[in-house]
């Protein structure tokens, strides 16, 4: 099917193709709510799909109408939905829909509808394989989208295929490769790690705690790569303690680290010009001696203290509201 | 409550105005909301509705002829009768007494249904022509397999928001037979994530507004419902949403996005809903929704960009919960009902008259 160049086309209401169906205008009462001035060439397309939907036609001219509302009109819902039931019923070619949709995926990226429309599409064509670089490709775009991670990981879900999992972390590798902070990057990994059910075993945890606490040392106040690293504990149910070495290397000021000491590999260090101490460290930290109980709390709320006054005031009244809560709770 | 330093005023005869202005009409380069019209309408009657402006800003011929208008939205059929977004899918309905019959092109829309419920609200219409058992069978036909809620029947794109719209119009109706509750409780939960917000579907990342939608519909639930979450899963969605907060005092809606002013409603609204108002940064945010204001009117998502609805209404709806301790008077809103998303006199309307006709 060719694609419909708009501001060339033809008036429906000129084509002679189209002189046998009558159109139906849209009623408005006198008043109505936030009426949109339409175009004359939306106008006339909606009259004639309302007229199609009267008559109940499904044809090929029906593919050329919807096509041509949808293009001025993506969100359109009831276009799309009878689209797609022509394409069933006239028994059209799926591939060259899905060729259609790519270019409409690539424009209206943020539209629900297109990607809906493609998700049905798929579930008759289940060919997921070539979807995979076509979302990466798309994913240059704007790549924080959400439809299109949404998308993304349906496709994983639904299909359940090796082939298409172990596509994922590279993705994801050379997408944090760009940018450390992408959160939509981390919440992938999440998912394929840990959410596909089976390989998370002590192997896979000891991996990713390592990829995390490296790109922590990275960028020591990237939230993403700290809630990921507590994402695998909680996951787990290993103890934050686990990780209080780590930690305590982020919490001071990076004057104070020893440039020469040995170098941990369970432990990376900050980067050279991190800006430090880091916040969620000092989160993380004191979330370990708040777990200690009596011992520890003394030093949490020293922490939670630094975070109230100096290194995150925006968010004064959560840590006072923490150390008010760890405070009644403990004994005296 | 803190005080805000500085603090310009809040623009509310010039949001008003906006509101006006989009209720009267939209541009032709905005025909995307063709098929979201009666959410425009509801962003724009609530932003009038919070600022208690309402009977001075509009005329009775208005509020008649609205109220109208939305009835004709009305649309019975197969599947139960709910509100269609606007006459744009087709069938005409001349006769608001009766709902409208649509095809399977043209039917109610879940989103637009509530929209359209509390818009008829804001504007006190009697819902005498309400069809209750045909509403209760949309929402039942709505919902899926899995526990989520289409936007029109059969259509399968389920998402929490459709939840969340399910739930408030149960609550408002007083009648929850239109939902089986631990399917949809289950959706909810298998929508959220190690962060501790919700996705807007599952494996999806945490997000505000979908947060917002799960904590809203866990709480509307009615009694004998399952435990929304354990008390170590409160604490961790209370951490989550208070780091969406930046240090523009906005809200952004994932982590290390940038704020955005409708998300100072959606993470906020789900703090107020878990029990963690108190711990929001008001002063900060409001200086942030101050900054949104655009100068002829209306609030936009960010410093500098244009206003619309959605954000207009939204910002008002944050700062109405927030309530700000500040003497200038023009930061005065009508109280809002956090879980329902309208002001508490419009929800005791709807309440009174939606529930009083089962």
């Amino acid at each position: 099917m060719a694609p419909v160049d708009i501001a060339d086309s033809v008036p429906y209401s000129e084509r002679p193709e189209w002189s046998d169906l009558t159109p139906v205008a849209q009623y408005e009462n006198i008043q109505p709510l936030a009426p949109i001035f339409y175009n004359p060439d939306y106008k006339d397309a909606t009259d004639y799909f309302r007229g199609v939907v009267k008559t109940g036609e499904l044809s090929p001219r029906v593919l050329d109408l919807t096509e041509t509302i949808i293009r001025l009109n993506p969100a359109h819902y009831s276009a799309w939905q009878y689209r797609y039931q022509t394409l069933i019923a006239t028994k059209s070619s799926l591939a060259d829909e899905l060729i259609l949709t790519n270019e409409l995926t690539r424009i209206y990226l943020k539209t629900y509808q297109v990607w809906h429309h493609r998700r049905l599409l798929l579930t008759l064509l289940n060919d997921p394989l070539p979807e995979l670089p076509f979302i990466e490709e798309i994913l240059k775009v704007d790549v924080k989208n959400y439809h299109t991670w949404s998308y993304r990981q349906w496709l994983l879900a639904h299909y359940n295929r090796e082939d298409m999992w172990v596509q994922e972390l590279p993705l994801v590798e050379r997408l944090l490769e760009e940018d450390v902070r992408n959160n939509s990057a981390w919440h992938h990994r999440f998912f394929v790690v840990f959410e596909r059910g089976g390989a998370d075993g002590e192997d896979t945890v000891r991996q990713e705690l390592a990829f995390v606490k490296e790109k922590i040392a990275l960028a020591p106040n990237n939230l993403s790569a700290w809630n990921y690293l507590r994402g695998i504990l909680d996951h787990k149910h290993l103890p934050y303690s686990t990780q209080a070495d780590f930690t305590k290397l982020y919490v001071v000021s990076s004057i104070a680290l020893n440039e020469e000491s040995v170098v941990d590999l369970e432990n990376p260090r900050p980067s050279k010009g991190a800006q430090l101490p880091s916040a969620a460290a000092i989160e993380f930290l004191a979330d370990v001696y708040e777990a200690e109980g009596e011992s520890g709390l003394s030093k949490a709320v020293e922490l939670w203290r630094s975070l109230a006054d100096e290194h995150d005031t925006i968010r004064k009244k959560y840590w006072e509201y923490r150390i008010r809560e760890a405070t009644v709770a403990a004994p005296d | 409550m803190s005080r805000p330093a500085h603090l310009p005023p809040l623009n509310k005869s010039g949001h008003v105005a906006h509101c006006n202005r989009c209720l009267a009409g939209l541009p032709a380069s905005l025909v995307e909301m063709d098929s979201s019209r009666m959410a425009i309408a509801y962003y724009c009657l609530g932003t009038l509705d919070l600022t208690g402006l309402i009977d001075q800003k509009i005329t009775v011929t208005d509020r008649d002829s609205w109220r109208e208008w939305i009835w004709e939205q009305q649309a019975g059929g197969l599947y139960g009768t709910g509100f269609r977004p606007s006459p744009v899918t087709g069938t005409e309905n001349r006769n608001q007494n009766i709902p409208a019959e649509y095809t399977d092109y043209s039917t109610p829309h879940l989103i637009m249904t509530y929209c359209a419920l509390l818009s008829l609200a804001i504007l006190r219409d009697d819902f005498a022509r309400l069809d209750r058992p045909g509403l209760l069978k949309f929402i039942r036909s709505c919902q899926d397999i899995d526990g989520s809620f289409s936007t029109t029947p059969g259509a399968s794109d389920g998402d929490l928001r459709l939840t969340y719209c399910a739930f408030a119009i149960s609550s408002l109706l007083q009648d929850w037979s239109g939902i089986n509750v631990d399917n949809a409780f289950a959706y909810v939960k298998n929508c959220r994530t190690y962060e501790g917000g919700y996705g807007q579907t599952p494996f999806g990342e945490a997000i505000g507004g979908p947060t917002y939608c799960a904590l809203a519909s866990l709480h509307l639930a009615p009694p004998g419902a399952p435990v929304p979450f354990s008390s170590t899963e409160r604490k961790q969605t209370e951490r989550w949403l208070l780091h969406t907060q930046d240090a523009t005092g906005g809200f952004s809606g994932r982590t290390n996005k940038l704020a955005d002013a409708c998300y100072c409603f959606w993470c906020s609204a789900a703090l107020d809903i878990i029990g963690g108002k108190s711990l929001i940064n008001t002063a900060a945010m409001a200086a942030f929704l101050a900054d949104c204001q655009y100068k002829f009117g209306g609030i936009s998502k960010a410093p500098g960009e244009h206003p619309d609805p959605y954000h207009t209404y939204l910002s008002s709806a944050a700062l109405a919960i927030a309530g700000l301790d500040t003497e200038d008077a023009s930061w005065g809103l009508q109280p809002l009902d956090t879980l329902i998303n309208s002001t508490v006199p419009t929800l005791q309307w709807a309440k009174g008259h939606l529930a009083a006709h089962v």
